[in-house]
């Protein structure tokens, strides 16, 4: 048995000390170091920049633009694409190639069903082609008619399948992440900004104003949230409602695109507005507000710059765990036709809601649930972040 | 406990106005009212159309409108509904039975996958097996509800073709649309029971998915939490055996945040309903509700989000109380 030196149990060592006195961390630094060591956490936020950036480029990576269809020849409920990779000939590897495709009927089932014309030409898949009749803008403001790969007329390179229109899912799902990606984020703010400005008015004057507030909250918890979305989307779409004749509004995509974030932040509040309504209760008696109330301080600044900033961890935890709600309640709403219009807009939902339309038997198109596929990864990588923050902010489970 | 109740009770009742005067001041919003419709049928004559106003008390205020309106629910009158010209009651009746029996149904089925999960990853924590529970719990998480549903249909369709080819049995193992089956009205009422049960099983466990992860989750949390104190030390010492501890003694204590929490799963529960209630057929609230809207029906729409407000209420004050019952250390004095 060997007796510890104490020289390295009980006392550090000069250079130990000297590091711990220097090396003072901001915040945010200590809470990027803690992220940075929870991998699966990490993961998340790598796929998610990448599906971002996938949507941002949606024009670029997008073979065919997003209404773009051709009625002759047909090719509604186009399967996925065959890309071939080796020459049916020789068998060796060559340049991935596709076949035209020619509908026909099934005799049984009377099914259109497509067929590879592989007695016709081979269509080479290009890289970084031009279509100038196909434009697009990435972020709306760089214009041009690149895209990364497409295949030279009349063979089409469908890699998801197409819809009942024949329109290119693939395309079109890029091109949704535009709209599910981003509507839950900025809903999230619209929520904070409600929350975060009642809860800390509540929590600070407490009395009436306090009861006011809690009861608002709860009156808006005791209508189940979906119904309330339902009727509130719904009625503020129609452009012959009150509000929308009041301001002579006819609703354009953009602005459904608006009223949605609006309805969800408005719907959303009340949970966040209470936890910080605690929050501000018992921050208001500590000594730094008090001192800046004795200070001379105006009640505003005592709020908004000392009692607020206090919350700002977990409202940052709040705030990324919020996230995936939105972005499935957005999706809900897509689904059910209350999102944006199908013609500017392509959400992840309402491309879902392809599959459950009337006179769809959806065995023999199952490439229409595609959709759901990044909706389960954004809502997945957005919740591993929130807890990966969750943690890192959390000086008990430090690593 | 009788004053608690009712104390809790009354509680209520500002809630309740506070509700129905939002949904009232949104129903405003619809463009319009139901006369406006009938305006426009060429045979009936302006009149008409004033004498019906004022019979309906349409020409009043806005406040006016909300007291006849609430004078007139107090007494359980919901109105009529314009489109199928009976009272709302009757309409929306149905449709929030055929909801409640999916979402009760939903809440066992949870509660019956939930415990014993979130039981075993506590007691094997750490383990593949508490992994794997946590992994699946982040999907159950993550999928939306009526994609799921899709998804699951998709695969009972698969199924049967696969069965069809090889076995010639050619019908689905589930049905996956609607609450009955054909002539069901024919049926013995055992048989209807079973039925309506047979066709609960996919949206049911759809629904109860949606809860699981964050359900087992804390469970979790809280029965480790529970095993490590040293009430179950001084169990252990007095030598009862592990399935006594973990179930009668950390269990029961983990399990009271979950009754609580009842209460609050109604609302997603009725929400993560709706989805599925499309993809599924299902005759319940959400379908009736989008039609109604659709309609302009405003009284059926008001009824709609009334009675489920109602019932979210109720359903707060029932788990309110269940706590108070079954934690001794809540105070209702």
């Amino acid at each position: 048995m060997t007796v510890p030196n104490p020289s390295q149990s009980q006392m550090p060592k000069g250079k130990d000390v000297a590091k711990v006195a220097v090396g003072g961390k901001t915040q945010g630094r200590i809470v990027w170091e803690q992220f940075r060591k929870h991998h699966i956490a990490l993961v998340g936020l790598v796929v998610l920049l990448l599906m971002y950036v996938a949507a941002a480029f949606a024009g670029f990576l997008a073979p065919y633009g997003m209404n773009e269809y051709r009625r002759t020849p047909v090719s509604a409920f186009m399967p996925p694409t065959t890309i071939h990779w080796t020459d049916p000939e020789t068998g060796r590897l060559t340049r991935p190639f596709v076949y035209e495709f020619v509908s026909e009927r099934d005799p049984v089932t009377r099914q259109r069903v497509y067929v590879e014309n592989t007695d016709g030409a081979r269509y080479p898949i290009q890289f970084f082609v031009r279509r100038p009749n196909q434009t697009y803008r990435i972020l709306g403001i760089w214009q041009s008619d690149l895209r990364l790969f497409g295949v030279e007329d009349p063979a089409r390179v469908f890699l998801w399948g197409t819809n009942s229109l024949g329109k290119d899912l693939f395309t079109r799902i890029l091109y949704g992440g535009q709209v599910s990606l981003t509507i839950g984020v900025l809903a999230v703010w619209v929520s904070l900004t409600l929350g975060l400005t009642f809860g800390v008015i509540a929590g600070f004057y407490g009395g009436l104003v306090d009861d006011f507030f809690m009861r608002l909250v709860e009156v808006l918890d005791a209508i189940p949230g979906l119904f309330l979305l339902i009727v509130l989307a719904t009625l503020l779409k129609d452009p012959r409602n009150p509000l929308a004749q009041l301001f002579g509004l006819q609703m354009t995509s953009a602005q459904t695109f608006l009223m949605i974030v609006m309805v969800l932040g408005f719907v959303s509040w009340g949970g966040l507005a209470r936890t910080i309504r605690s929050l501000v209760l018992s921050l208001r008696e500590m000594d730094y507000a008090q001192a800046a109330k004795a200070l001379g301080a105006s009640e505003g600044r005592v709020m908004f710059r000392h009692l607020l900033p206090a919350t700002a961890s977990y409202v940052m935890v709040i705030l990324t765990l919020a996230i995936p709600g939105f972005i499935l309640t957005e999706v809900g709403l897509s689904f059910l036709g209350l999102g944006p219009s199908e013609l500017d807009s392509a959400s992840w939902g309402l491309l879902l809601r392809d599959a459950t339309a009337r006179g769809v038997s959806i065995q023999f198109v199952p490439w229409l649930l595609i959709p759901g596929i990044p909706i389960f990864i954004a809502v997945l990588c957005w919740n591993l972040v929130g807890d990966g923050l969750r943690d890192a902010f959390d000086p008990k489970k430090r690593r | 406990m009788l004053p608690y109740i009712i104390r809790r009770f009354f509680h209520l009742i500002p809630t309740f106005l506070g509700a129905t005067l939002l949904a009232f001041l949104i129903s405003q919003l619809v463009p319009g009212d139901f006369v406006t419709q009938r305006a426009l049928e060429p045979n009936v004559r302006q009149e008409t159309i004033d004498r019906m106003r004022a019979q309906f008390g349409l020409d009043q205020p806005v406040l006016v409108q909300y007291v006849r309106w609430m004078g007139s629910l107090v007494q359980g009158d919901l109105g009529m509904s314009f489109s199928s010209n009976q009272p709302v009651m009757n309409v929306i009746r149905r449709p929030i039975q055929n909801s409640l029996y999916l979402v009760l149904f939903a809440t066992i089925l949870l509660w019956l996958m939930a415990i014993p999960l979130g039981v075993f990853s506590a007691v094997r924590q750490y383990t593949f097996g508490d992994q794997a529970v946590s992994a699946v719990s982040y999907f159950g998480l993550a999928i939306p509800n009526f994609f799921f549903a899709q998804v699951l249909v998709l695969g009972l369709f698969l199924f049967r073709g696969f069965t069809r080819e090889t076995f010639g049995y050619s019908s689905l193992l589930f049905p996956v649309a609607g609450m009955t089956s054909n002539g069901w009205e024919n049926f013995t009422p055992w048989h209807q029971f079973w039925d309506i049960m047979w066709h609960m099983i996919i949206p049911g466990f759809v629904i109860a998915t949606a809860s699981i992860a964050g359900f087992t989750r804390v469970l979790r949390g809280q029965m480790i939490e529970y095993l490590g104190s040293d009430f179950i030390r001084t169990a252990r010492a007095k030598g009862l055996g592990n399935r006594s501890i973990t179930y009668k003694h950390a269990l029961r204590p983990a399990i009271i945040p979950f009754i609580a929490g009842i209460g609050a799963l109604l609302p997603s529960l009725i929400g993560g309903a709706g989805l599925v209630e499309i993809v599924m057929a299902w005759p319940g609230i959400t379908p009736r509700l989008l039609d109604a809207i659709q309609r302009q029906d405003i009284y059926v729409v008001l009824g709609f989000l009334v009675i489920s407000s109602l019932l979210l209420m109720i359903g707060n004050l029932i788990s309110d109380l269940l706590l108070a019952v079954a934690d001794p250390r809540i105070r209702y004095g």
